[in-house]
């Protein structure tokens, strides 16, 4: 059996972020989620170009600008793994990011027929699964 | 190795009144997938013909793994794979006989890669050329190809006409065959779908010139496009740097530039008289588009 992670992310035709960036988007957001917990093996370089029906140099690419962004980490001779979380960002862009994601939130939730309370409510739901999620997974890493 | 494979130097062909290459100057690194793209008729089959040396220049030079294509040796030649869109093949000869006859001539030739290219298609060796499927003549073809283990491999519309499954193997076989780490490949298409997946670098041709040489999101990234509202005002186009193309949709101007990339030029729209600037994202498909429709002949 193999110990790698499968990774579950689709390169759509029609987005307009480039496919490097989209592979990134991807695994950021499984390792968010939880599908992806920390220690987790990444597929090989060339194992998720050949899943993906894409040239190699861009899931590298991908990998490289996730290892600098600090989600995952090459271990000598092994491959790459989930690491630790670590926040890399400084809480100026910390906030703008929080600012921006918020705004994006509003202009989708806008024309819904929601009450304020609704929604935060809602909110709050999926954010406390997410902190649980989060608190398993280190539970059972442990 | 050389570092440039390919490189060209003021190559032109004239046919008749037709300039197909245009003063062209052209370095393409070894190693790698690149990506040819062009309108019809801006000259990628032509400077592929130039290169192997089945045409000569009109005027200019081309060399091909740094020998003059004018005069390339058998053993440069057997260090080159063409597959062309026609997929053209004797076809009064069996399968066996044609691969005996690659065999023979490309003393590289791998038998595995061959066997494995070809076990995607449905190609009997025992079967004429001439009852095999368009796809399954681009599945041979491009099975010898790549057995011939070139260090460049020139591929000139691989994939027209082929179905999903037929597509998908040849993408495979092309990126995942021991080949591609010792090759150069040039691959040329009309599918930025296809293109974004494999390509590491993108070549476009433009009436016979060279218009960019870069690596795909590089060129992406060159290209913006807006949605601005100027109050139903008509657009001064020559008033806009850079505009590749613009449309009145609904009354809001959809402009597409290239090279705007500071935030100035969203100044440079409310000075216009925008009232409102809105940028969209931009894919490969939309920027190729854009880019090539700015010169692209129009009905009169």
């Amino acid at each position: 059996m193999s110990d790698v992670k499968a990774v579950n992310i689709n390169i759509a035709p029609g987005d307009t972020r480039p496919i490097f960036k989209q592979i990134v988007d991807g695994i950021r957001m499984q390792i968010a989620c939880g599908n992806l917990p920390v220690g987790a093996k990444l597929p090989s370089v060339r194992g998720l170009a050949m899943q993906l029906t894409i040239n190699a140099n861009t899931v590298a690419k991908a990998y490289t600008e996730l290892t600098n962004q600090g989600l995952v980490e090459a271990r000598q001779g092994l491959g790459l793994f989930v690491s630790q979380p670590r926040q890399q960002l400084n809480i100026e862009e910390q906030r703008k990011r929080l600012g921006d994601a918020v705004q994006a939130f509003v202009n989708d939730v806008a024309y819904l027929d929601f009450s304020a309370e609704q929604i935060t409510e809602k909110v709050s739901v999926a954010l406390n699964q997410l902190a649980t999620n989060k608190e398993n997974e280190t539970r059972n890493h442990d | 190795m050389t570092k440039h494979c390919i490189e060209t130097f003021q190559l032109t062909k004239t046919y008749g009144n037709k300039t197909a290459v245009n003063q062209l100057d052209l370095a393409i690194k070894t190693g790698g997938i690149h990506a040819f793209v062009g309108s019809n008729g801006a000259g990628k089959s032509t400077l592929f013909r130039l290169l192997l040396g089945v045409a000569s220049p009109t005027s200019g030079s081309a060399a091909l793994l740094g020998q003059d294509c004018r005069n390339l040796n058998t053993e440069i030649r057997g260090k080159v794979g063409y597959v062309n869109e026609e997929h053209t093949l004797p076809t009064w000869m069996l399968v066996e006989k044609v691969v005996a006859m690659q065999k023979h001539f490309y003393q590289n030739w791998d038998q595995n890669i061959y066997e494995r290219v070809i076990g995607y298609f449905d190609v009997d060796p025992k079967q004429k050329v001439a009852g095999l499927s368009r796809g399954e003549r681009a599945g041979f073809n491009l099975s010898m190809a790549l057995a011939q283990s070139p260090e460049i491999l020139i591929l000139d519309e691989p994939t027209l006409g082929l179905d999903v499954v037929a597509k998908q193997s040849f993408l495979e076989a092309l990126m995942f065959t021991e080949i591609e780490k010792d090759s150069t490949i040039i691959y040329c298409s009309h599918q930025m779908e296809e293109v974004e997946r494999v390509a590491d670098n993108l070549v476009i041709l433009e009436k016979g010139r060279l218009v960019n040489n870069s690596a795909p999101d590089e060129f992406v990234e060159r290209i913006r496009s807006w949605v601005v509202d100027f109050d139903a005002k008509p657009l001064d186009k020559r008033a806009i740097d850079g505009l590749l193309s613009a449309k009145l949709i609904d009354g809001q101007h959809h402009i597409v530039t290239l090279d705007q990339t500071d935030a100035s030029f969203r100044q440079k729209l409310e000075k216009l008289g925008a009232k409102e600037v809105q940028p969209m994202g931009v894919t490969l498909n939309s920027a190729v588009n854009a880019f090539l429709s700015k010169n692209h002949n129009v009905p009169a």
